[in-house]
């Protein structure tokens, strides 16, 4: 961290968890938090985007948004608040517990059954850092297209920052992540790797330098 | 004074068409490496004095931290409430993640602790993929020759083994996990060649099989029944029996308000990561907030022996610019695709698919020599040449490497049209504590298995063998932390091994201020408790 500011403009003054801190304007949230000695910023991760742990609620004049600390940027009179972890898992299932396709239908609805209610109020779509067409999705998924829904959340970092926003409670994230998973679960069997689980099964590998085990 | 051309200078230099000399005679590995890797730069490595390791060579901010005081004593432990559980997995990456469902799965009720959030990790961030020998062409024998070699052979071979062994049903499992890998037409996996290796063995999502790897894994963790999991809850230190010789629990602190929790169990499988945190040598990181190498603390201070601390990895293309996302990761898998290496004077210096010590100490050389690239804001690097593989695939950056392009994009870069500025980055420890093929330590009850585990990679990790540890060692590790027997006799917990630790370093004559773990570094735990 640099020890001053450039003398004489240059620095950006803004709000974080009700600090004012004085911060350069290529700094992130996250950077200027630091900077500006701002107590108990635990919610961060990876700092480039990907974890989704850096949620914040962002006032931008009467603005107010939602965004990742480490991808938004300092600017001048903008009131940043960092959100807590998003709340325990709602909507439990085990893939284990799948043992048929014909199913996954039925058994999305028991599981996830606020998907079919959306609204369309597009709260989720303004909510998502990553551009992800999040109605969409679940349009898709309640419609049992699960495979297309998944590839819709492709960029997903389950920032649950949807989940906070949904009205109807329908945890677009998880629904999004429900439809990757059980379309690999029933639907992914590559060819290479079945033949290549096939040999090992008749004759398993072993080489010279391993130990017995077991 | 600057040498080499400024970012603008270059910039206007570079044309994606641009004919291209052959590549320059290399010299001797082993000369490039003692010039310019940065493990061998001068101080950079001291010995350590005691512990297990004493009289072996190790990285001077480790060491630090190797040979520091314990942040807890048995006065803090008075009233502490106590949790008791069959295995405790510390760390909720990937390596975490798959040891908590495999005990699971086996039966073992299982407690996940984590410092930051669960899936917050080095796993969340990988790019390139993970290694499987599954064409037709390879086989497990050139998967573990390919990682010994490019290792230095400083391996251990029955590590090896088992790792590549595991390779086809480390996906097969991931895949039942639900976790999802890019096809060709035909249904196959695609597969790309790492750097170092003899044949294409990468299995990849994109360019974001990290975080499809963690969402899937996080979700199937806190789906799961029989685990409970306590996010912001770093360990702070481990428990022994009354003589200090086998681990029996751990002391969790909660990041939020520093109040501490006993966990006392059969089993501790250290999860904990690596220590890009510690910004060894002054470099940056790829790494996330919290690898700060708690993990190899504690086990040195509880009596485990750890191996290669003088070695880690500089990933060779860390971006240089904007000043945010210095040191963040440029998949390898972009090389893999073809993508080339370039200096200030545009032209190629190394082949960009030798193992990831020899690109990075030559890409250290060029910059070092004068032909590197300089940015107004600080930093030097050299291109790579993405503009150049656009030309030639057309499409291929946007279909094959969507978080790159999103990542840019928030920067403003346009890697299609501009070649990208990288220089290497702190991005791994290739050592760490020794294991055998369950992922025990030396130390009874205490198991270790991903970045914090040693003795796989040797000298050098190439692509794909991390994301393929932390599962098929994780796996392990969870599997026989699960089925280890019951202890009979009292189950006393004590810091028995803190006071010996302590005694030691009196012994020795060094400084008990320093304490550590680290948990985080300096920088973001600025201003925590005020």
């Amino acid at each position: 961290m640099t020890d001053s500011a450039t003398p004489g403009g240059g620095t950006v003054e803004l709000v974080i968890d009700g600090v004012a801190v004085r911060a350069e304007p290529h700094m992130t949230i996250v950077e200027a938090a630091w900077a500006g000695g701002v107590p108990r910023v635990t919610g961060v991760g990876c700092l480039e985007g990907v974890c989704g742990s850096c949620r914040i609620l962002l006032r931008h004049g009467p603005d107010v948004s939602v965004a990742l600390a480490c991808e938004t940027f300092a600017e001048q009179g903008i009131e940043a608040l960092f959100l807590p972890a998003p709340t325990a898992v709602r909507h439990q299932y085990e893939l284990t517990d799948f043992t048929d396709g014909w199913d996954i239908q039925a058994r999305f609805k028991e599981i996830f059954p606020e998907a079919s209610r959306c609204r369309h109020c597009h709260g989720c779509v303004r909510s998502c850092p990553k551009g992800i067409v999040v109605e969409e999705g679940i349009a898709l998924a309640a419609a049992g297209r699960f495979r297309e829904a998944g590839e819709a959340f492709l960029e997903c970092v389950m920032c649950e920052l949807c989940d906070t926003a949904c009205p109807e409670q329908i945890a677009p994230a998880h629904v999004g992540l429900f439809c990757r998973r059980i379309t690999a679960f029933f639907h992914l069997r590559p060819p290479n790797l079945i033949h290549r689980l096939e040999e090992l099964r008749q004759e398993p590998f072993s080489s010279a330098g391993e130990k017995e085990s077991s | 004074m600057k040498r080499g051309l400024s970012l603008q200078a270059a910039l206007a230099a570079y044309r994606p068409d641009a004919e291209l000399a052959p590549l320059p005679e290399q010299i001797d590995p082993d000369r490039l490496l003692s010039f310019f890797h940065p493990d061998h730069l001068r101080d950079s490595v001291t010995t350590l004095t005691v512990g297990p390791n004493a009289g072996a060579h190790c990285q001077r901010e480790l060491a630090d931290l190797l040979q520091a005081e314990a942040v807890i004593d048995e006065v803090d432990l008075a009233g502490v409430p106590v949790t008791d559980t069959d295995v405790l997995v510390i760390g909720g990456g990937g390596a975490g993640c798959a040891a908590a469902l495999a005990a699971a799965e086996h039966g073992a009720r299982v407690l996940l602790a984590t410092k930051l959030r669960l899936g917050d990790s080095n796993t969340v961030m990988a790019e390139g993929g993970i290694q499987a020998a599954i064409e037709p062409g390879d086989s497990a024998q050139k998967h573990m020759q390919d990682t010994l070699r490019a290792g230095h052979h400083a391996g251990d071979p029955a590590l090896v083994a088992a790792m590549v062994g595991d390779g086809p049903e480390v996906i097969h499992w991931l895949i039942r996990q639900g976790m999802q890998f890019d096809q060709t037409d035909s249904g196959d996996l695609h597969t790309r060649r790492a750097g170092g290796t003899s044949a294409p063995r990468i299995v990849h999502c994109r360019d974001y099989t990290g975080l499809e790897m963690m969402r899937v894994l996080r979700e199937a963790v806190a789906q799961h029944r029989g685990i409970e999991v306590w996010d912001q809850h770093p360990a702070v230190e481990l428990l022994s029996n009354e003589r200090g010789q086998k681990c029996v629990g751990a002391v969790l602190s909660s990041l939020a308000d520093r109040s501490l929790r006993i966990v006392r169990t059969r089993s501790v499988i250290l999860a904990t990561g690596g220590l890009g945190r510690l910004h060894l040598n002054g470099f940056p990181t790829s790494n996330h907030l919290g690898a700060t190498g708690d993990g190899l603390v504690l086990a040195y201070r509880m009596g485990a022996r750890l191996c290669e601390l003088d070695s880690f990895q500089y990933h060779p293309t860390g971006l240089v610019n904007p000043p945010y996302l210095s040191g963040k990761l440029v998949t390898e898998g972009i090389r893999a695709a073809g993508a080339l290496l370039l200096n200030a004077q545009g032209q190629r210096f190394v082949d960009e698919l030798q193992p990831r010590d020899i690109v990075c100490a030559a890409i250290i050389r060029e910059c070092r020599e004068g032909r590197g690239i300089h940015p107004d804001v600080g930093g030097v690097g050299v291109w790579l040449d993405t503009p150049r593989l656009e030309r030639s695939q057309p499409g291929l950056l946007e279909r094959q490497f969507p978080k790159l392009l999103a990542r840019t994009r928030v920067a403003g870069i346009d890697p299609r049209s501009e070649p990208i500025l990288v220089y290497p980055t702190l991005h791994y420890q290739n050592g760490g504590a020794v294991i055998d093929v369950d992922g025990a330590t030396t130390v009874p009850g205490l198991y270790a298995a991903g970045e914090v585990a040693g003795g796989i990679h040797g000298r050098n990790r190439i692509m794909g063998n991390a994301l393929l540890e932390i599962i098929g060692f994780g796996r392990r590790a969870g599997i026989a932390a699960a089925l280890s027997g019951h202890d009979r006799g009292p189950k006393k917990i004590t810091l028995e091994h803190v006071n010996r630790a302590r005694r030691a370093l009196a012994l020795a004559g060094l400084p008990l201020a320093r304490r550590a773990p680290q948990v985080l570094p300096p920088y973001a735990a600025m201003g925590k408790d005020s």
